[in-house]
């Protein structure tokens, strides 16, 4: 098997130490550097349309803390568990606007503005994969969306390769299995792993799908 | 089936993989590094640091904090405070009532405390605390509790509950935080969950988000989301089932884990166990492979090949001898989580000393 180098972080202590200083450059790279991380984190778990939001949001949460991070080394995990914690702090927040947002169409929350065939079927294709368990579905996305290969991932995230290889080899699995049932229809309303909003978006975009 | 493309991008594209690939691009982070605030990126000043000019030489400055040291540590000492502020430990603030870190209770208005390693927070039958754990969660602690912290920081972090329920919120990384109650030791695999434990040292969790292994001397529970899960001392975690199960199902189960009873009388409980399982119920079966005498265990094969076809690679034999890696494909195959994320992280989690 070929695998590709695994990407170099080695370099990350020296950016955080810069960037400690004040180094804007420094941070800059360290955003060139993992702000495809942070951005799949937050989509795996928030709506797309906020998520470019919150990628320059957790980065700005995470500038004035760089001093709190003991091992510079450790700044993929670190950042990674930062990110988690903004996109739980995004429901706490929701639960405020609550009464709005349930108001609004449930299928129609995370549609694209334009709503062209491929973008619908994108769309359904990211709702399975957010329906995924936990473990799964932010590796896949990290690979599948952020094109982040499988070692990089592993570097990244702070995550061990081997769990890095099973999430995505058991993620896909699964991805396929729900991919295969919507093609064939039916099967997916049954399905109770998949959340209450993927469900019912999901089953609008096939019904368009499969008009004429 | 090679994974290689899946992997890494090399080997022979997967065509599959390549249309999803290009499907999703259009959510690929495609936006450029914002303008960073330069100031902000610069260590945080000490609270002393404040209070100091800044053209005040060294030893001056030295001299001036030592004074404010003294003085701080004697208003600490007078004024009898849980815990000071720059003392590490864990947030505490009380929700409700007065809780108590150690001897010293505090109130609403008494800011936060801190729950230092080897402490105990106990709250009474009016009052209910929450602590923050930064980058780790928070946990919320209700009335009629006592805790204790028994490990802070580096990735390991533990909590001992000695009694009453605790709500936890964790987004750490899996197996990071770790909860001891007197007949298992909870540890969190990203999750969200409730764990009571009674006077007797009897304990239940309920996982709300995620999952979690509850653990003693080998003997292990997963818990997904849904699921429940009772532990008793000298038994240890019971068989976790889905709360939605009938009570039938539960009292034979309960029966089954702790009842003091005859082997027949065990194999009868099982028999109706696994005669009321419902598909769903396949997370209760898988756990009653390891659980189930000898004698049994056929019979929870049989029945749960019939709920979830067990994969290729995992044969009846292999199962009957609990071998551990045909265990856990079968375990994947129930698509609750993938039991890698339990056996990478899991360490040797002893009970605390206390």
């Amino acid at each position: 098997m070929t695998t590709a180098p695994a990407p170099d972080t080695t370099g990350d202590s020296s950016l955080v130490v810069a960037a400690r200083e004040g180094d804007r450059a420094a941070f800059g790279g360290l955003y060139a550097r993992y702000a495809r991380m942070v951005h799949g984190i937050l989509l795996a778990r928030v709506p797309a349309n906020d998520v470019d939001d919150l990628v320059q949001d957790v980065f700005l949460r995470a500038l004035p803390r760089l001093c709190d991070l003991r091992d510079a080394t450790r700044f993929g995990p670190w950042l990674a568990a930062i990110t988690r914690n903004r996109a739980n702090d995004y429901y706490r927040q929701m639960r405020a606007v609550a009464a709005v947002t349930e108001s609004l169409p449930e299928d129609e929350a995370e549609l694209p503005a334009s709503n062209t065939a491929p973008d619908s079927e994108a769309v359904m294709i990211l709702a399975f994969v957010r329906s995924l368990p936990d473990a799964y579905r932010e590796t896949l996305i990290l690979r599948l969306v952020e094109g982040m290969t499988g070692p990089e991932i592993a570097a990244r995230t702070g995550l061990t390769p081997g769990s890095v290889r099973v999430n995505l080899h058991r993620g896909m699995q699964q991805l396929r299995e729900k991919l295969s049932q919507a093609s064939l229809g039916g099967t997916i309303h049954n399905d109770s792993s998949v959340s209450r909003n993927s469900t019912a978006q999901t089953k609008t975009l096939l019904n368009r799908r499969n008009q004429p | 089936m090679n994974d290689d493309y899946l992997w890494d991008g090399s080997g022979k594209p997967d065509p599959e993989i390549q249309k999803l690939e290009n499907a999703l691009a259009r959510f690929r982070h495609e936006g450029q590094a914002p303008e960073f605030p330069a100031i902000t990126a610069t260590r945080q000043p000490r609270f002393w640091e404040r209070f100091l000019p800044s053209h005040w030489s060294f030893g001056l400055a030295a001299a001036a904090a030592t004074i404010l040291f003294i003085a701080a540590l004697g208003i600490l000492r007078w004024g009898q405070k849980p815990n000071g502020a720059s003392e590490p430990g864990w947030d505490v603030e009380s929700i409700a009532g007065t809780p108590q870190v150690e001897s010293t209770a505090f109130g609403k208005n008494a800011g936060s405390a801190k729950l230092g390693v080897g402490q105990t927070l106990v709250t009474d039958g009016h009052s209910k605390a929450n602590i923050s754990i930064a980058d780790i969660g928070t946990v919320k602690v209700e009335p009629n509790t006592r805790l204790r912290l028994v490990a802070g920081g580096n990735g390991h972090n533990r909590l001992a509950l000695d009694r009453g329920t605790i709500h936890a919120y964790i987004w750490a990384m899996p197996g990071e935080f770790t909860v001891d109650t007197p007949s298992a030791i909870a540890v969190d695999l990203g999750c969200s969950y409730t764990l009571q434990v009674d006077d007797s040292g009897a304990g239940l969790l309920r996982t709300k988000l995620g999952w979690v292994g509850f653990k003693l001397d080998g003997h292990e529970a997963f818990i997904p989301a849904g699921a429940v899960c009772a532990t008793r001392p000298k038994f240890g975690p019971g068989t976790p089932y889905f709360d939605d199960a009938s009570a039938s199902f539960r009292d034979s189960l309960s029966k089954f884990d702790f009842a003091a009873s005859t082997q027949e009388e065990r194999s009868a409980e099982l028999a109706k166990i696994l005669a009321e399982s419902r598909q769903r119920d396949a997370l209760t079966v898988w756990h009653l492979l390891a659980r189930a005498d000898e004698s049994d265990r056929g019979h929870v094969y049989d029945r749960l090949a019939t709920l979830v076809p067990p994969p290729a690679e995992v044969t009846r034999d292999g199962i009957l001898r609990l071998d551990q890696k045909m265990l856990d494909l079968w375990w994947n195959q129930l698509g609750l989580g993938d039991v890698s994320l339990w056996r990478t992280w899991e360490r040797s989690w002893s009970p605390a000393k206390t």
